[in-house]
């Protein structure tokens, strides 16, 4: 009679447990982001910082600096447009602004068109690439560059330049 | 028109791809490391020499240099100076920086070199400065952000009182510094900038400027050095206000990519 009444609260508790697994329906991830689409635009220079890279690889003090104010930096425009949904022309504003990037216009290409990492900025013969540090999708609308500064003579990477941007 | 094709192509080759030279291995190294240099004399006095001897020297225009235990006198450079044929005109040497200078890694900043000939008779021009990677940080007086610029890069120049020298350069306030740029002629380019300083930490005041937009080198020259003193005020025994100077510093612009 112990048995059974063993076996019979098994039972329930299983049929309890498994009438509890009701299966899931997984919703539509929608559509892949359009990176592309998310850089392309105007954009405002909104902050500026300046890193000693040798330093901070060291482990020295005075690593980085906020250079934001110390120059108009903030009236700096880059505008990047886009030719069937790919790279096409830009062009740099930079008001009195330090030119941080000196091309003034031309046209601009990535490394990968899903997942760029690099932007190739070309005028003519000359070209400047910047790193995107972050793509403006999401909670964060902001984009962010980074120009790198190595010594010509051994391609040691001595600074770099991280710029945030918001879209006008 | 294959062979105009890569007779083009050669040329092209030619134009932009430029060696580095001299050239490092390691491409990096601090004072403690050996490195072995090698020079390209193609063009210089010692093109064609048979045999070629370094005369190296530390810290070039900044300050507390010192000549290579190797050197040996201009007319007779010792047999350790001798260097080691790489190929056509192409010459390598071994150093260890603190061996070679007898200094300490926190004294050895840079260093420079020609390539001659044992008596001196024929040379090739200087080569200079090359950077020793620094062990230690340390502090000082007067110290520029980054620690290595571009004549286009933001420079801030520091002044640290608890690290001054002079009376004056321990009591002063600071309110500007002063910055005088050099061509590599040894010219100096326009009028000295002065700047407005700020201060930035308990004792320390700094300024910052971008060489290539507040000076324009004369034509067919480039920004190749500054020097620069920050300027302030103390109360002298009468309790006047008195204006007065730090000593002076010199940086030499990196060469960037």
């Amino acid at each position: 009679m112990k048995i059974i009444l063993k076996t019979s609260l098994l039972v329930f508790a299983a049929a309890i447990f498994f009438a509890a697994c009701t299966p899931v329906e997984h919703k539509e991830l929608g559509a892949p982001r359009n990176i592309m689409e998310s850089i392309s635009g105007t954009w405002k220079l909104t902050k500026a910082i300046q890193v000693d890279e040798d330093a901070s690889k060291k482990g020295f003090p005075f690593k980085e600096l906020d250079i934001t104010t110390l120059f108009p930096y903030t009236n700096f425009l880059l505008t990047l447009n886009l030719t069937n949904g790919g790279p096409g022309t830009f062009t740099t504003t930079p008001g009195s602004s330090p030119r941080i990037i000196k091309l003034a216009s031309g046209n601009w290409t990535v490394d990968n068109i899903e997942y760029p990492k690099v932007i190739t900025l070309t005028s003519g013969a000359a070209n400047e690439k910047v790193t995107l540090g972050g793509y403006p999708v999401g909670a964060s609308n902001a984009l962010k560059l980074k120009v790198e500064r190595k010594d010509a003579g051994t391609g040691k990477l001595l600074i770099s330049y991280s710029y945030e941007f918001a879209k006008q | 028109m294959k062979k105009l094709l890569y007779f083009i192509l050669l040329v092209v080759t030619g134009i932009t791809v430029k060696a580095q030279n001299p050239s490092f291995s390691p491409a990096t190294f601090t004072a403690e490391d050996e490195v072995t240099l090698t020079i390209d004399v193609t063009g210089t006095g010692m093109a064609g020499a048979v045999e070629a001897y370094i005369w190296i020297f530390s810290n070039p225009d900044i300050g507390g240099g010192a000549d290579g235990v190797t050197n040996g006198n201009w007319t007779n450079s010792s047999n350790a100076a001798k260097m080691t044929a790489a190929g056509t005109n192409k010459w390598s040497f071994k150093f260890i920086g603190t061996t070679m200078f007898g200094q300490s890694p926190a004294q050895l900043k840079s260093f420079g070199f020609l390539v001659k000939k044992k008596d001196g008779s024929s040379q090739s021009p200087d080569y200079k400065p090359y950077f020793f990677d620094p062990l230690i940080f340390t502090p000082t007086m007067l110290r520029v952000f980054p620690a290595r610029v571009g004549s286009d890069d933001v420079v801030t120049v520091n002044f640290d009182k608890t690290y001054g020298v002079t009376i004056n350069e321990q009591r002063m306030t600071p309110v500007s510094a002063t910055v005088t740029v050099f061509d590599e002629t040894g010219a100096q380019v326009g009028s000295p900038l002065t700047i407005n300083a700020r201060s930035t930490g308990t004792s320390i005041w700094s300024a910052s400027f971008i060489p290539s937009v507040s000076f324009t080198p004369g034509a067919g020259r480039r920004l190749n050095k500054f020097r620069y003193k920050f300027n302030g005020t103390v109360l002298d025994p009468g309790g006047v206000t008195t204006t007065v100077s730090s000593s002076e510093t010199e940086v030499v612009f990196t060469t960037m990519q």
